[in-house]
């Protein structure tokens, strides 16, 4: 008996330290990740550089004080141009989760809660874009939007969109048969009503891990069209083309390539250590 | 949590160790850390040590040499080595394979190579002279009959070449060949000097893969498009013995790809480096070949456009780009700022014409003149609303095109344009749509067969088939009449020089710079020299030192 006792408090305050471990984490990387933010909405005035400038006079400079970061072979300022690119880079991807977590849901829901054959049709029309690798569908469809960042943006959209629907869908179904809301339905709730009151806030919780974990993956994934020259066209300054475009560089001028790589690195891990760190906090949170 | 601080651990571990591979840019060796025996044996082959028995270095008694090239691919129009389609001609004269009737000596002057000499009986008759110690690969022996069937086939399959040449008849006779042409054909010798040209035995045909019996020094044994090309030792080559065994063309269309192909010894020599690499290789345990060569970058303005069919826009893009810079800094100093379609070597080249010169003040002004003025300030000129935009249409497999286009987007937009680059492998078929683009810039090589007459043909006339922007000069057309009629050298040289200068001064055309072809072999190949045509790579002079015996 007493024992019990003792093992249950010893549980009771490992899960509170760890509640607070996670609680620290989640405000480390929330700073950090605001800090990427801020550098990303402010980035045209944090620029030592115009990031576009060229000077051929001083092309592909090694690292020094006046260029931290070395310069590229048109001799524009790396610093300038990774600083120029968070914005790119981290802004096309928030959008692209936006898109895809809201668009996705929206169609999940309704499909959850109205079902029927337009639920068939859509789940079917899903099915049809899991079943395409991701990136080589977005490939095929960026090719033939013709590049640029907002094409690249859509086409992982039009791929992505399937796995929020399906979460949405199925957390959709589980509560469509509580209690709660058949009470809604009685009390006279219109279905708008009663998704948007009763469902949605009941639902959200995973969607949103999803998403924030997703932050990263599609930032990956943008780099990686516009590496194959179908994101950002030049002279944007985006990680990926701007990776592409040194790569022949990489063992006689590493720099030019190794920080926007950097630069990815940072940021994804960043996002990706935000999105554990949240989900943890909701797990415990739901404990 | 500790398994993600391991896992964060090794990611940096990783990052660092990367790092700090590549920071030794001056030690080729360490850049490329290779896990396979065979590269890292043929490393240290290649560093003037020990032996290697794989591609490459000699193992035993047997030669043998493994080629690396970026353009022997499908997309390039050289599918395989049968000279009477497409660009192949290029590959089967390039990998020893095939030889002309002439062929241009270090000058660009002609010079017979199978044949033995020529007689211009008159305006329309060629007489040939063929030598009489040539058989193909097949063992039949080259003689009139030989060539006069190889060039039927030619004319029949070849477009470019049947427009060439203008065949009418061709009659042999024991080792002579006469050809009486449809027109006066003043340029027909350059033109069989056209790697088009290679004599193959017809009789042995074209094999499936592509394979033709030459005469050259190297027999092709078996080929797969966009992978390799394997050749083998011709024993009975006419002109000295191939030193080399067997020879692997391997088609790596990627640059970078073919930089560590080269670093790990995985091949000895290789055509096509990008620039950018050549700091790599330029140490003790490589060596380079390099010439100047007629292949240029130039821009083809599009007549039906708005934005070029304005004079002065046209012009003031030509006094918009620095084609100094780019030569020094993006090509790393492996080319030549270019005036005209020809580079200085030529007599009806460099200097012989004038065209703008880096200008961005004076362009600016001449803009303004036309009407062209930046009048909501966002640093983009417009006229009657219409702003100027130019669609700068290129390709990313000459690698420095896009360089360019980077380049001269800044250059350009200093000036008030807004330059919007679409680099594409489509090129082939935006091209023909002139609603698509507005310039349009490509490499060619201007004067393959040391002629003047190919590039006008080509691009500029009424009649060209890539006269892509509608360009129409009627002094241009009267001078083209003329040069199809002169059979004089210098005459024809100073019918180019005025043909230039025609497309010149209406800035048709912007021709920014010629090219250096180098190519970089380990330092235990020999006999490898680089040739102004760029026709001639694998010949029988190739060795490779044996590396047991060193």
């Amino acid at each position: 008996m007493r024992r019990n006792a003792g093992s249950s408090a010893a549980a009771g305050i490992a899960r509170k330290r760890k509640k607070n471990h996670t609680k620290l984490r989640l405000i480390i990387f929330g700073i950090l990740v605001l800090a990427l933010l801020f550098t990303a909405v402010f980035a045209e005035h944090i620029c030592p550089y115009d990031p576009n400038r060229q000077d051929l006079a001083n092309a592909l400079q090694a690292p020094s004080l006046a260029h931290p970061f070395g310069t590229d072979r048109y001799g524009r300022d790396m610093l300038s141009r990774v600083i120029a690119g968070s914005q790119t880079s981290i802004f096309s991807a928030l959008a692209l989760v936006a898109i895809i977590s809201v668009g996705g849901t929206v169609i999940g829901v309704s499909c959850g809660y109205f079902g029927g054959i337009p639920d068939t049709v859509v789940m079917r029309i899903s099915d049809i874009c899991l079943a395409f690798p991701g990136l080589v569908f977005a490939m095929a469809i960026a090719a033939v939007l013709n590049g640029g960042v907002r094409n690249a943006v859509l086409a992982l959209a039009v791929v992505s969109w399937p796995k929020y629907s399906r979460i949405a869908r199925s957390q959709t179904l589980a509560v469509r048969q509580a209690e709660y809301i058949s009470a809604a339905r009685l009390a006279g709730d219109s279905p708008f009503q009663v998704i948007f009151r009763h469902i949605l806030p009941n639902i959200l919780g995973p969607v949103l891990v999803t998403a924030m974990l997703d932050i990263g993956t599609m930032m990956m994934e943008i780099a990686g069209l516009s590496f194959l020259g179908l994101g950002a066209q030049p002279p944007t300054a985006e990680w990926g083309s701007m990776m592409s475009g040194g790569r022949s560089m990489l063992q006689t001028y590493p720099w030019v390539v190794l920080t926007p790589g950097l630069a990815i690195f940072v940021s994804v891990a960043l996002f990706n250590l935000l999105g554990d760190t949240v989900r943890d906090s909701m797990d415990s949170g739901n404990a | 949590m500790k398994k993600k601080m391991m896992s964060m651990m090794l990611a940096l571990g990783l990052l660092a160790s990367a790092l700090a591979g590549c920071g030794g840019g001056g030690n080729s060796q360490s850049a490329s850390q290779n896990s396979a025996n065979q590269n890292a044996q043929s490393q240290s082959a290649a560093q003037g040590g020990e032996t290697g028995a794989d591609p490459g270095v000699t193992s035993g008694e047997t030669k043998r040499l493994v080629w690396g090239d970026t353009t022997f691919n499908a997309e390039n129009g050289e599918p395989d080595i049968n000279p009477h389609r497409d660009s192949s001609g290029w590959a089967c004269i390039r990998y020893g394979v095939g030889e002309t009737l002439f062929r241009f000596s270090d000058a660009m002057e002609i010079e017979p190579w199978l044949a033995q000499s020529y007689e211009n009986v008159d305006e329309l008759t060629w007489k040939i002279t063929l030598r009489d110690d040539v058989a193909f690969t097949s063992g039949r022996p080259m003689d009139g009959e030989a060539v006069k069937e190889c060039l039927e086939d030619l004319v029949a399959e070849h477009e470019r070449a049947a427009g060439d040449l203008q065949i009418a008849e061709i009659t042999a006779e024991g080792q002579t060949v006469t050809i009486r042409t449809e027109e006066p054909v003043p340029a027909l010798i350059n033109f069989l000097a056209d790697p088009y040209g290679c004599i193959i035995d017809m009789q042995a045909g074209v094999t499936e893969d592509g394979i033709v019996s030459g005469t050259g020094p190297y027999r092709a044994v078996s080929l797969v498009t966009d992978t390799s090309l394997e050749l083998v030792k011709n024993e009975n080559y006419w002109n000295g013995e191939p030193k080399i065994d067997e020879i692997t063309v391997r088609t790596i269309t990627d640059g970078d790809t073919l930089t560590m192909a080269l670093q790990s010894g995985e091949i000895d020599a290789a055509y096509g480096m990008p620039y950018a690499s050549y700091p790599l290789f330029e140490n003790d345990n490589y060596t380079f070949t390099g010439c100047a060569t007629s292949r240029v970058f130039f821009g083809a303005m599009n007549f039906e456009s708005e934005i070029t069919s304005d004079p002065a826009v046209r012009k003031a893009i030509a006094m918009g780009i620095d084609k100094e810079s780019f030569v020094e800094t993006l090509l790393d100093g492996n080319g030549y700022p270019a005036a005209g379609v020809y580079p200085d070597s030529f007599t009806f080249g460099g200097d012989a014409v004038t065209t703008e010169t880096y200008d961005p003040e004076g362009a600016a002004e001449i803009l303004e003149e036309a009407g062209w003025v930046d009048t909501d300030g966002d640093g983009i000129r417009e006229k009657d609303g219409q702003p100027l935009t130019l669609r700068w249409l290129t390709y990313p497999s000459r690698q420095e095109l896009p360089l360019l286009a980077e380049a001269a987007q800044a250059t350009l937009g200093a000036i008030g344009f807004d330059v919007q680059i679409n680099n594409t492998a489509d090129h082939n078929r935006i091209r023909t749509d002139t609603g698509a683009w507005d310039i349009y810039f490509s490499a060619m090589v201007t004067a393959p067969t040391g002629d003047p007459e190919y590039f006008f043909a080509y691009h500029c006339l009424d009649s060209s088939s890539n006269n892509d922007g509608h360009y129409h000069s009627d002094r241009l057309e009267e001078l083209a009449g003329q040069m199809t009629q002169t059979f004089d050298a210098d005459r024809r040289g100073e019918l180019a020089v005025e043909m230039q200068q025609v497309i010149l001064d209406d800035n048709a055309y912007v021709f920014c710079s010629h090219l250096r072809m180098s190519m970089i072999s380990k330092s235990s190949v020999a006999g490898l020299a680089a040739h102004p045509c760029d026709y001639y790579e694998i010949t029988a002079d190739l060795d490779i030192a044996d590396s047991s015996a060193r």
